[in-house]
């Protein structure tokens, strides 16, 4: 299915150039989705704007960006006139520098997009850049404007086509010191109970996929909707829910019992 | 220093063994640049009203429910208690259910990233599950109530620590496969690719977050300085795109090819069409040598 682009422009090597489009590679569309009513009269709500001064309302039309100077003053600036500002990352994905795949750590990791060929005069331009990326296990740096910020972007070879990551700006990434410096730095797993950790995460490793991150939740709510529909009068009670416990921490001495109980587990699971 | 805030209190659990665990907010989103939305006739503030769609009233905030469509215009109503409701009572401990191995975890998944650290004393078994995935490098996939929503976490060891990211459910994430499919099964190879990663070899960095900037609020402003001096910012024109018969040429040029970099001036006449795209040619000893030899190039 088509999916309208979130984002058109070009990606450039050196000389090299090739429009391309982008869209983000997560999506709301198959999230239940609520509208908002009012309780009194079943109907939907709807926002509008109103003119804070006149109380009237605005139309769509009339809505425009102000850029405030002052307390009370602003300059209203056109979509067209933003797409002018002076910056080339509004438009181009200019690859400035290429890095080991593996040296961007996750962390810096923000927000996903797809980015592929937007023309076919681009599709051999695009396929080199990607194909010579995935031949040297790197990724591509660049600068891209994305939703009003100048960010630092990752482009990394998938398949046909290329993932664009936005790249967190690096006061965004707190210090990982303050929260590990309760740790010792020279404290490692008792090497007796690392063959059996060994065991124990071997039993329980599986390949990655998707149910690994199915939403219970949304499922519930979709037959909480279909038994409403069933009886559109009565009112469905909640479900009693059973009381949550927490389970004690182990302490030192029983964690190699513990360890050796998930492994006899596993095994008896596993048969 | 300040001991820093936990966002969440637990336990993590392996197996049978457990600890004592809390999350941290590892990242923080910057502000971007506001924009206030005026309304154009008189340049006033624009406030946003919620109002009944049929009767045009305003609705307050208490009478605002949420209703899911079951048909046009009919709505199943569900009350704020019966959406948490659907949520499981929490039981405070990140319950690990796999391992999976970290070379196959699909990053598109990542939703927000968090410190795991020990709580209290005793951090043996979380050193042991930490050393434990080092070694067969792997992460955990764990799930449990934050924030009163059901989520799965990928905890994976980080330094000293543990990282715990949150992860996209499978409906929000569109398969890359299917984002990709319709474009045509292209593999470059020969002179073109050879050129290329000559190119990125030239290219060669790294990523330093430290020494990014965003540049777009200070280019607004100069944007609105123009505009008030009543200067316009010249258009931006679009960069030509590399045909497929020019792009020969380009990368040679790109890849410097027997001197500076030129002016890229390409004509289709010169571009030794198609030539690299077969496996015909075989440079062998990379693009540099090659490139001495290309006939290609034009002074401009």
């Amino acid at each position: 299915m088509a999916v309208r682009p979130y984002w058109k422009g070009y990606l450039k090597l050196s000389l090299v150039t090739c429009p391309v489009q982008m869209m983000p590679a997560t999506s709301e569309s198959e999230k239940v989705r609520f509208h908002t009513l009012n309780r009194e009269t079943q109907n939907r709500v709807v926002s509008h704007y109103v003119d804070s001064v006149t109380g009237k309302e605005v139309r769509d039309e009339d809505e425009v960006k102000g850029y405030q100077r002052g307390e009370n003053e602003y300059v209203m600036l056109e979509d067209d006139e933003l797409e002018n500002v002076a910056l080339d990352s509004t438009k181009t994905i200019d690859i400035s520098t290429f890095t080991p795949r593996d040296s961007v750590e996750w962390i810096w990791l923000d927000t996903p997009y797809y980015l592929s060929p937007n023309d076919p005069v681009g599709q051999e331009a695009f396929s080199v850049i990607r194909d010579a990326m995935e031949a040297q296990d790197m990724v591509g740096i660049s600068r891209l404007v994305i939703s009003r910020r100048e960010r630092a972007v990752m482009l990394e070879p998938r398949g046909k086509g290329i993932v664009l990551w936005t790249l967190r700006y690096g006061d965004e990434v707190r210090e990982e010191d303050t929260y590990f410096a309760g740790i010792d730095d020279d404290e490692t797993a008792d090497s007796e109970m690392m063959p059996l950790v060994q065991q124990l995460i071997k039993k329980q490793t599986q390949h990655w996929n998707p149910k690994l991150v199915i939403d219970p939740v949304q499922d519930r709510l979709l037959d909480m909707i279909a038994d409403k529909k069933k009886a559109l009068k009565k009112t469905s009670k909640a479900k009693a829910k059973a009381p949550a416990s927490a389970p004690g921490p182990n302490n030192v001495i029983n964690i190699m019992e513990a360890l050796k109980k998930s492994v006899a587990a596993e095994t008896r699971a596993g048969k | 220093m300040v001991a820093p805030r936990a966002n969440w209190k637990g336990f993590i659990k392996f197996g049978e063994v457990s600890c004592p665990v809390a999350l941290y907010t590892a990242a923080s989103s910057s502000e971007r640049i506001a924009f206030n939305t005026l309304n154009r006739q008189t340049g006033n503030r624009v406030r946003r009203e919620f109002v009944d769609s049929e009767t045009g009233d305003p609705v307050e905030r208490d009478d605002q429910v949420k209703g899911y469509e079951i048909e046009n215009g009919q709505y199943i109503i569900l009350e704020p208690e019966e959406v948490a409701a659907a949520v499981p009572d929490s039981d405070k401990t990140l319950k690990i259910d796999a391992f999976v191995p970290c070379n196959e975890i699909d990053g598109v998944y990542f939703d927000k990233p968090y410190y795991l650290a020990p709580d209290k004393m005793g951090t043996d078994a979380f050193v042991l599950l930490r050393d434990g995935m080092k070694k067969a490098k792997v992460a955990a996939i764990a799930r449990t109530v934050l924030f009163r929503r059901m989520r799965t976490v990928l905890v994976r060891p980080r330094g000293k620590g543990l990282i715990a990211t949150t992860l996209n459910f499978d409906y929000e994430v569109r398969s890359s496969e299917e984002a990709f499919e319709e474009l045509p099964d292209l593999k470059i190879e020969g002179e073109m690719l050879e050129l290329a990663e000559h190119i990125i070899g030239t290219k060669k960095g790294s990523f330093d977050a430290s020494a990014f900037d965003d540049r777009y609020e200070a280019a607004v402003a100069e944007l609105v300085k123009a505009k008030i001096e009543g200067r316009a910012l010249p258009k931006k024109k679009a960069p030509p795109a590399s045909k497929p018969s020019d792009l020969l040429q380009a990368l040679r040029e790109s890849a410097g090819i027997g001197g500076k970099k030129a002016e890229p001036k390409r004509t289709a006449a010169n571009a030794n069409k198609g030539a690299s795209r077969q496996k015909t040619s075989k440079p062998a000893a990379g693009a540099k040598s090659k490139s001495a030899a290309a006939p290609t190039r034009h002074a401009g």
